[in-house]
């Protein structure tokens, strides 16, 4: 198994990563910058699909509460309401996991490749060069030099893992919903904190260059979110705006979403009613969503263009 | 209720997905390279051979049946030693990885002096070479070292722009020595002024040759270059392209050049042009281990451990002539066990330093016959 590990994914990473470094000057560092970001481009689709599955999470949070409610001695029942709830708003409740799970091979890989591609001892470089395809670019640009800016990028670096956990904390703070709630808020904060205290630590465990990465790719999701989201999100309303404001559109979004109760109804008795054939029909006009959700997708979309000014 | 145990469960898929990422990387881990174990070479003086073993200890042979005439610990703790060990007058003198370059007494072992005494340099890989009262080497700071061989003080250096890996060959006054900066450069052995330098189109670990007045180098573009050695001008680049790195010495026999690389093929280039003269030999496992000439015949080791003899007339291969895996007849014995450190011959018998990561053999081989006179084990169990 790592035989053909060594020999497709790691070797594949290893060489795009050496080739690129060639027509970046030989810096290893700037390689794992331009391969960040190639990432996460070719990731875009899927990022989107993901924050976007994650709001509507956010707006569904009134209709589940009422099938609590609804459904409080009916543990089964509840969970086949909520799975229904979601499968017709198109939400996928572990879509979020998703790019993560993508990315782990790639993490992994990276963390192999910068091991042997900057390789600091003799029996390592001879190792790289079994791993080497023969490209000329590939063996005209090695050894790399393993510095960048301040850090070198086979050893650990504290202000690197400092960084990765910063860069993190905002990343999942434009996230977070704001909620009034004070266990779902103590439980957003665990996840808040949770997680760059984690990264933050194997950053500080594994080398610079794949803290490099873990930054770089948390800055860009903040842009991602930006664009998907069309504000700063939660960062924003931390930031700039009073909770009071907060909860106001909270509560807007929740009288809107129940204003669209009879919609909902509609579109289950659709569902029961709708045939087999007619499933492309309902997805093309829909897209699978709720229409009061369908007004939150054209909302996000419209502020794309018409982003709201912020106090 | 719904909306905790969501949370509650993609909180334990997160932490679930850390925990395999740790685990991932950390097993990804152990089978990476950052490990220093050493390839030291032997060198024979007075029927007495010296190496560096695995355990960082340089040993004293008697060549005639292996037996151990002393060994002494270079550290403290393991010092990996890449370089081959230099004799002169009385003193044996090596470099460690710990950066550090020692004078023992040829005759009991006992340590005499240390370059420097109290600090350390950056890891020094490239072999130690002496002579005319000095020892030279490079060093991973990018510096060719020269210091005074009775008493190890420093007389000069001169740096390049990279890392030095490659062991210096002396030829009259003049050192010649490749560095990771791409250049090869041919310096004043007396003072270390720099005589010429001669950029290659990639970095340079193995350690060049001299033969009929030309430097032959091999480097990591793949392409090997034959540059007079007082000009430094270049006389020729091999036609053909190597399919990996150049790492180990080249060897010249007869005008031609047989240079081995880390492709598992063996280069066989006129020294005047830089033509082939026969296709490339091909022992299917990378060559790192530089070989020797023995009578009419170029001894080459495999890493797989396989260990051949090149006819220079006919330059066909041998049979193996040994197997360096093989123990009691059984081929998969000793499956990692590989050979990096160069070959060593005195009078027709060749001696091959196999390793594994924490023990080493030491073969003596008959280069005619293929006999193997003995082995020993320099690890002790």
């Amino acid at each position: 198994m790592f035989e053909r590990w060594n020999a497709g994914p790691m070797a594949l990473m290893l060489n795009g990563l050496v080739a690129l470094s060639h027509y970046l000057f030989g810096s290893f560092g700037l390689t794992i910058i331009v391969l960040t970001i190639i990432i996460r481009v070719c990731m875009y689709p899927l990022n989107a699909k993901q924050i976007r599955s994650s709001q509507a999470m956010q707006a569904l949070q009134p209709k589940i509460a009422e099938l609590q409610k609804k459904y409080a001695r009916d543990r089964q029942k509840l969970a086949e309401e909520q799975m229904k709830l979601y499968k017709q708003s198109g939400v996928s409740p572990a879509g979020c996991l998703v790019p993560m799970l993508i990315q782990m091979p790639i993490w992994i890989a990276l963390y192999q490749s910068i091991v042997r591609v900057l390789a600091v001892v003799p029996e390592g470089l001879l190792d790289l060069s079994r791993y080497l395809w023969s490209w000329s670019v590939v063996y005209s640009v090695l050894p790399l030099d393993n510095n960048f800016l301040w850090f070198n990028l086979v050893m650990p670096d504290i202000p690197l893992a400092v960084l990765v956990g910063a860069t993190m904390w905002l990343s999942q703070k434009m996230v977070t919903p704001a909620t009034t709630d004070p266990q779902q808020r103590s439980q957003s904060q665990m996840m808040l904190w949770m997680m760059p205290l984690l990264f933050g630590f194997l950053a500080m465990s594994f080398p610079s260059g794949l803290a490099l990465y873990w930054a770089v790719s948390n800055v860009i999701s903040m842009v991602i979110q930006y664009f998907v989201l069309g504000s700063w999100g939660s960062l924003a309303r931390s930031t700039a705006r009073k909770p009071v404001v907060a909860d106001k559109k909270y509560l807007e979004r929740i009288a809107h979403i129940e204003e669209s109760a009879a919609d909902i109804t509609a579109v289950e008795a659709d569902i029961v009613e709708t045939s087999s054939t007619e499933a492309g029909d309902k997805r093309q006009v829909g897209g699978g969503y709720l229409p009061s959700l369908r007004a939150i997708r054209r909302q996000s979309k419209r502020s794309k263009h018409h982003r709201p000014k912020r106090r | 209720m719904g909306i905790k145990h969501n949370r509650r469960l993609l909180a334990k898929v997160w932490l679930l997905l850390v925990v395999l990422l740790i685990i991932g990387v950390t097993v990804s881990g152990c089978y990476g390279t950052s490990k220093t174990v050493g390839w030291s070479g032997a060198i024979i003086a007075d029927d007495t051979l010296f190496l560096a073993s695995v355990e960082g200890k340089l040993i004293a042979l008697n060549t005639s049946d292996g037996g151990r005439l002393w060994e002494v610990p270079l550290g403290t703790s393991s010092v990996a030693v890449y370089g081959t060990p230099a004799v002169a007058g009385d003193l044996v003198y090596v470099g460690g990885y710990n950066g550090k370059v020692y004078a023992i007494s040829s005759s009991v072992g006992a340590k005499r002096q240390v370059y420097p005494v109290d600090d350390n340099l950056e890891p020094i890989v490239s072999g130690v070479v002496a002579a005319g009262g000095r020892v030279y080497f490079g060093c991973s700071d990018g510096k060719v070292y020269a210091l005074n061989a009775a008493e190890l003080y420093q007389e000069w250096e001169f740096p390049t722009r990279d890392k030095i890996w490659s062991t210096p060959v002396i030829d009259g006054e003049t050192i010649y020595i490749g560095s990771f900066d791409r250049k090869l450069y041919a310096l004043n052995a007396i003072d270390g002024s720099k005589r010429w330098e001669f950029e290659t189109g990639g970095a340079i670990a193995a350690t060049p040759v001299v033969y009929n007045n030309t430097v032959y180098i091999g480097c990591f573009d793949r392409y090997l270059y034959a540059v007079d050695a007082n000009s430094g001008s270049l006389r020729w680049r091999s036609a053909v392209e190597a399919g990996k790195w150049y790492w180990a010495k080249p060897m010249a026999y007869n005008n031609v050049i047989y240079a081995p690389n880390l492709d598992g093929k063996v280069y066989i280039l006129d020294a005047n042009s830089g033509g082939e003269v026969t296709g490339a030999i091909d022992l299917e496992s990378p060559i790192s281990s530089s070989p020797v000439v023995v009578g009419d015949k170029v001894i080459i080791a495999t890493e797989e451990g396989e260990v051949y003899s090149l006819d220079t007339t006919s330059h066909q291969k041998s049979l193996p002539l040994i197997d360096v895996r093989e123990e009691m007849g059984d081929i998969a014995k000793n499956t990692d066990r590989k050979i990096y450190a160069p070959l060593s011959a005195d009078n027709g018998v060749v001696y091959i330093h196999a390793q594994t990561s924490k023990q080493d053999v030491l073969y003596a081989l008959n280069a005619r016959t293929g006999v193997t006179l003995w082995s020993l084990s320099l690890t002790i169990e």
